[in-house]
Formats: structure tokens, C-alpha cells, sequence
């Protein structure tokens, strides 16, 4: 063993850092946090349901229904990208890993995963939001509409929860059967994935160098996703996790992970509001504003709930689902592919009708700097990152929560 | 020597969460000392595993990596 570590070079070194075990969440999170400011400081912040409602629109735009001639194209789209990128990056990642291969579960699972991705479109489309534009970005934006998204949240994975422990114990036999694995890259026949991902990333990178001459924003969109989806797959950054761990096997990291990167994106999330980074010729109410989405109160509990349900099925959020994607399972293409068809169907035809019967004043666009100062709210915001920590790491302790 | 096998987990194909409700199901079940092997191929697993049983003191006594992606594990109930 000692003999073999001492062949390995320099640059050996670093790539095993990065891909021969997968990385702690925390790091993962710390790092995704920082490029979440990125996005905000060179345009705005990460979202995800949006770019697969471009995915879904574009779907529907060459089939030519629903009159969405004119939506945007997904190559100028610049969410509908960072999401495709994301996919790529975590297919880099797995690849040069050697931990990509396709993944197909039990028919029963199929079917959790598409009905899954259907109520993450239903709920994202209905609370403008999905767990990383109206949490992972929108609680760091200082939204309080985001909060009351993430309690619907909450609420929404117990349910789920309790709905898998139910149907495991009463119909076991769907989640088994028969499955298949292809193209794994385990032992030394694997090492082709090494190459594909080399080139995979150097392919992407030539895409994102074509956009430098017009587009530079979308340049970095580009790259920024291909990061964040290569990251999220070496730590397995999942927002489901964190929500559900603690109540499933009362595993604390997931949850941890998440914390560090929303305190992370709340201060450079607070910077760039209060000192108007990034303004250009916008005005600067306009730009503290940024990703505080009208959704205070009602659609934000509702949407954030019916999300929760949606993402505890399928077994990933938005981008738990893009990255899985990547990775070859599956299970999560089935709940992508819901995801996608239904969002603008329920974007078109079922959300304006329930909205136009809601009054107004159940949903606006709460920004808590505006009753706390920036203050007030930043210590909001660190007190909840706090008080789910306290939560979560005395439950680990204790199991008081935990099913198992 | 080969480890005496009491039971086997299939969770060839499944993705999070599934194999882990799974798991902690069937070594729920176990008698203490029994050995449980769980076949998976979901990569999520080779990190959550070792964490679930460092947490709840059962014992892995195995990892390895079998041919077409899978990775064997063997758990040890406490």
C-alpha cells in the first residue's frame, strides 16, 4: 500500500483528494455557498425549478402546444443552462470517479419518481420556488417568504416520510423487483470513465469559451453549473437529506452541510444588498429585492409544502434530482421527466386560477431588512441556522426524533 | 475465512432513501450478532453506511466491490 502511494505524483495526489472518496457535506456546501454569491455578484442568485420549467417549456415549444412559441430558447436561457450544466458537471464527477453508471430500480420506483417530480413542478410552480430559490438562496436573500417556504417544507417531508414507512412496511414488494445496472466502472475495465470525463470537461469548457465573445454572463453560468453539479455529486449535497435524516435514521451531516452554506450565502448574500454590488443600471430597491419572490404567506406554505411531499418521493429536490441525473440514476430521470412536463401545465392552466381567487394581501413580497433592519434580520436568519442545529445535533444524541 | 451469512438485502437499483429505510428495517429484525449482507449500487450508500453504524454501534464488518457496480456490505448487529 505504502509502495503504491509513493508512486503516485504530485497531481495524483490532488486528483485523489477530489475523487477517490467522496467529500465531507460541509465542504460541499461551504464551497456551493460561495458560488451562489458568484452568480449573485455577476447576475442573480442560484435557482433551479426554473430552469426546468425552460427544460419543459422547450419540450412543449417543438412539439408546438400551449402557444409557448415564444418562450426562450434553451441555449439563451441562462437557469435553463446553469441547470444543464449541472447535470454535466455531476456526470464529470461521477465519471471521474468511476462512479457513473445506469441505474434502473423497480417499476414501483419509477413511478414514485415521476409522481414525485410532478408535485416538486405543482409545488414550485404554486409557492415560486423550490428548495434552493426559496431556500438555499431565498433565506440568505433575507425573504420572508422564504421561511415560511422552508416550514412548509418541513411539513411536507414528515408526511412523505411517514407515506414511505407505511408503504415499506404494507407493500414491500414495491420497491423491489427486478433492476439492471449498465456501464459501471468498477475494477480496471472502469477506466474509460476516467478518460470520458476528461473529455466531457474539456468540451465543456470549449461551449463555455464560444459564449465569451457576446455572452460572458452566460460563460459563467456555464461554468459555475458545471461546478456546482460536479460538486454536489462528490459530497452528495442533498437538500432532502438534510430535511429528512434527522427524523429517518437521526444522521445529523446532511443537515450540517446545508447550514454551512446558507451562513455562508447570507454574508456575501448581505453584502451585496447592502452596499448595491452589482446595481448596474438598475435601482437599488431593485436589487435588495433580488430573489424576494411574492409568496408571503400563503403561497409559500402551500408551494413549499406540496414541494416537500414531492422531493421526499422522488428522493431528490431540484437539484438533488439534476445531479442524481447525471450520476445515472434512473429513478431521478423518471422524476426530472415529471418535473419537466408538468411545470408548465401547472405554470399555465393551474396556478393562474387558484392565484386570481387568493386575496392579494395573503401574498406579497416580504423582505425582513424592511421591519428589522439588516441587523435585525441577519440575526434572524443565524438564530433559525442556529436553532436547527441545536435541534438536529440533540436528536442525533438522543434519537427522540428519529424513526430508526 | 468467509463470514457466515444470516441474511440478504437487495438494494440493487434503488436510490436514497431507499436502501438505508431498508437497512435499518432489517437489522431491526436481526438477533444480536447476526450478520446482515446488503448489495446495493446506489454510490450514496458507501458514505452513509459506515456513518449509520458508527451512530448505532452495529458493525460493518465487510466492504468490497463486486463486478457490474455493486458494492457488498456486511453488517453485524450489535
Amino acid at each position: 500500500m505504502s509502495e503504491k502511494s509513493k508512486e503516485t505524483g504530485v497531481l495524483g495526489q490532488l486528483f485523489k483528494t477530489f475523487f477517490a472518496k467522496h467529500w465531507p457535506v460541509w465542504v460541499g456546501g461551504i464551497v456551493l455557498g460561495t458560488l451562489n454569491i458568484l452568480l449573485f455578484a455577476i447576475k442573480s442568485p442560484w435557482g433551479a425549478s426554473g430552469g426546468i420549467n425552460n427544460f419543459g417549456e422547450n419540450v412543449y415549444r417543438l412539439i408546438g402546444i400551449f402557444g409557448l412559441e415564444n418562450s426562450t430558447h434553451l441555449n439563451a436561457s441562462f437557469y435553463g443552462m446553469l441547470c444543464l450544466f449541472l447535470v454535466i458537471g455531476s456526470f464529470i464527477g461521477a465519471l471521474l470517479s468511476k462512479e457513473f453508471a445506469f441505474r434502473i430500480p423497480p417499476k414501483g420506483e419509477l413511478i414514485k419518481g415521476f409522481i414525485g417530480g410532478g408535485l416538486m413542478a405543482l409545488g414550485a410552480t404554486f409557492g415560486i420556488g423550490c428548495t434552493i430559490g426559496a431556500f438555499f438562496s431565498g433565506m440568505p436573500a433575507m425573504s420572508g417568504g422564504a421561511v415560511i417556504f422552508t416550514i412548509g417544507l418541513f411539513l411536507g417531508v414528515i408526511v412523505a416520510l411517514k407515506y414511505l414507512m407505511w408503504e415499506m412496511e404494507k407493500f414491500p414488494g414495491f420497491s423491489s423487483g427486478k433492476s439492471f445496472t449498465f456501464l459501471a466502472g468498477t475494477g480496471k475495465s472502469g477506466i474509460w470513465q476516467k478518460w470520458a470525463g476528461w473529455i466531457a470537461l474539456i468540451i465543456t469548457l470549449i461551449i463555455a469559451y464560444q459564449y465569451s465573445g457576446g455572452n460572458k454572463i452566460m460563460t459563467w453560468f456555464i461554468i459555475i453549473g458545471m461546478l456546482m453539479g460536479l460538486i454536489s455529486q462528490r459530497s452528495r449535497f442533498c437538500i432532502v437529506k438534510a430535511f429528512r435524516d434527522p427524523f429517518m435514521t437521526g444522521e445529523a451531516d446532511g443537515s450540517v452541510g446545508v447550514m454551512a452554506g446558507l451562513l455562508v450565502g447570507l454574508f456575501g448574500f448581505t453584502i451585496i444588498k447592502y452596499f448595491g454590488i452589482g446595481v448596474g443600471d438598475v435601482a437599488l430597491r431593485t436589487r435588495e429585492m433580488t430573489w424576494v419572490f411574492p409568496h408571503f404567506f400563503f403561497r409559500a406554505a402551500i408551494g413549499g409544502f406540496i414541494f416537500g411531499l414531492g422531493m421526499t418521493i422522488a428522493g431528490g429536490c431540484a437539484v438533488g434530482t439534476l445531479w442524481r441525473v447525471g450520476e445515472g440514476q434512473v429513478k431521478l430521470w423518471a422524476s426530472a421527466l415529471g418535473f419537466l412536463i408538468i411545470s408548465p401545465i401547472s405554470k399555465l392552466f393551474i396556478v393562474p386560477p387558484i392565484v386570481a381567487a387568493i386575496p392579494q394581501s395573503w401574498d406579497f413580497k416580504n423582505y425582513l431588512p424592511d421591519y428589522l433592519g439588516y441587523s435585525g434580520a441577519f440575526a434572524l436568519i443565524v438564530l433559525i441556522i442556529l436553532i436547527w442545529y441545536v435541534f438536529v445535533k440533540w436528536n442525533e444524541k438522543t434519537g427522540k426524533f428519529s424513526a430508526y | 475465512m468467509e463470514t457466515k451469512v444470516d441474511q440478504t438485502l437487495d438494494c440493487k437499483g434503488l436510490s436514497c432513501p431507499m436502501p438505508m429505510m431498508k437497512l435499518a428495517k432489517a437489522v431491526k429484525g436481526l438477533k444480536s450478532g447476526e450478520v446482515l449482507e446488503m448489495l446495493g449500487t446506489d454510490p450514496g450508500t458507501k458514505s452513509d453506511l459506515p456513518r449509520w453504524c458508527n451512530k448505532t454501534g452495529n458493525t460493518l464488518l465487510d466492504e468490497s466491490e463486486l463486478p457490474g457496480g455493486i458494492s457488498r456490505f456486511l453488517i453485524q448487529k450489535k
